[in-house]
């Protein structure tokens, strides 16, 4: 059989597979797994899945992973290192309001005490004094009866 | 039971009416004065003072901290040191007559028991005023004091629970007013401004 070379550019001209070829070229190659998996009487094997895009990106970028990862822990020890310091900030200044309260309150009751014992003494005096008062007339006349 | 044992529940006991002795002369030296709280409505001018408990601990950790170099703040601190309640009720009204006789009975009555002394008594029936100090006897300490100034305008209980040193009280320096027993520097810069004056 001769073959011209017409006959062979003819055969080997580049040919459309027309529409859907991937799927149909992929549904043979899984079905020739399960086939495959029948015959030796096994679970054909699971496609490798990727999930999302963003896993794919770092499953092949593996440097950047890590970078990212320590740029999202830095952050996140910053972040805790902040609120810690704003906790305690916090409680100091519930502290200081608290001394501040009990500190006034002490300074009432001192300026309490003081006023209630002014006004003992005042009383004392004052009820003290009426009686020297009430005593002397009788004594001045008890002395002149003398 | 065994002589041991005898012992300690005496010694138990006494302890006991010890401690209720020395609570029941504090409760005993408060006297009640809610009655005559009705008299803040009629009065111009109305004083009342309750200091006790942790208030007063307050008070007396504050005086206590004053400089001590002063005669009239040690003279103050040693007054407040043993005082364990301060209660003081004092009305004055712009007419005479506006708190009547059994409001001053209603004091006078819980000063009957025989504990309680009348250790001073002023009557001036033209102006109505009745002055009365009472004392607390608590073995031969003062447990309380109770002074009842009753004139025409004027109705003042002043009530001191716990040791009251009185002569003390009495010769406390004239214008104790709050604030001016700060330091001594600044009592002494007052005292050469009266001088001044």
């Amino acid at each position: 059989m001769h073959f011209s070379e017409d006959d062979l550019r003819e055969a080997l001209k580049r040919k459309d597979p027309g529409e859907g070829f991937t799927q149909r070229t992929m549904a043979r190659v899984n079905q020739a797994r399960v086939n495959q998996a029948q015959a030796e009487g096994t679970a054909p094997p699971a496609t490798k899945k990727v999930n999302g895009k963003f896993l794919a990106w770092w499953t092949l970028r593996p440097a950047w992973t890590v970078v990212v990862a320590a740029v999202l822990l830095l952050a996140c020890g910053i972040g805790g290192y902040q609120y810690s310091e704003y906790r305690h900030a916090e409680e100091m200044r519930i502290a200081r309001a608290k001394q501040q309260q009990l500190q006034q309150e002490a300074e009432h009751a001192r300026d309490q005490a003081i006023m209630a014992l002014e006004i003992a003494r005042a009383k004392l005096n004052h009820v003290l004094q009426h009686a020297q008062l009430q005593a002397e007339p009788s004594d001045k006349v008890r002395r002149q009866r003398l | 039971m065994n002589h041991g044992t005898r012992t300690l529940t005496r010694i138990l006991v006494s302890f006991v009416l010890c401690f209720s002795a020395l609570r029941g002369s504090a409760q005993d030296a408060k006297l009640q004065l809610a009655n005559l709280d009705k008299l803040s409505a009629k009065a111009a001018r109305v004083t009342d003072v309750t200091l006790d408990g942790s208030l007063l601990q307050f008070a007396v950790n504050m005086i206590q901290k004053i400089d001590s170099e002063d005669e009239d703040v040690a003279q103050l601190q040693s007054i407040i040191k043993n005082l364990k309640g301060i209660y003081i009720k004092s009305f004055e009204f712009d007419e005479a007559s506006q708190y009547s006789k059994a409001d001053v009975d209603g004091i006078r009555s819980q000063l009957t028991s025989p504990r309680w002394s009348k250790i001073v008594q002023s009557i001036e029936k033209r102006h109505n005023e009745y002055d009365e100090i009472y004392v607390l006897k608590n073995g031969d300490h003062v447990g309380g004091v109770v002074i009842l100034v009753a004139e025409a305008r004027e109705l003042t209980v002043v009530n001191l629970v716990g040791e009251v040193p009185m002569d003390k009280v009495a010769s406390l320096e004239r214008h104790l007013a709050p604030g001016e027993k700060q330091s001594g520097k600044n009592k002494q810069k007052k005292e050469s401004g009266h001088d001044q004056e």
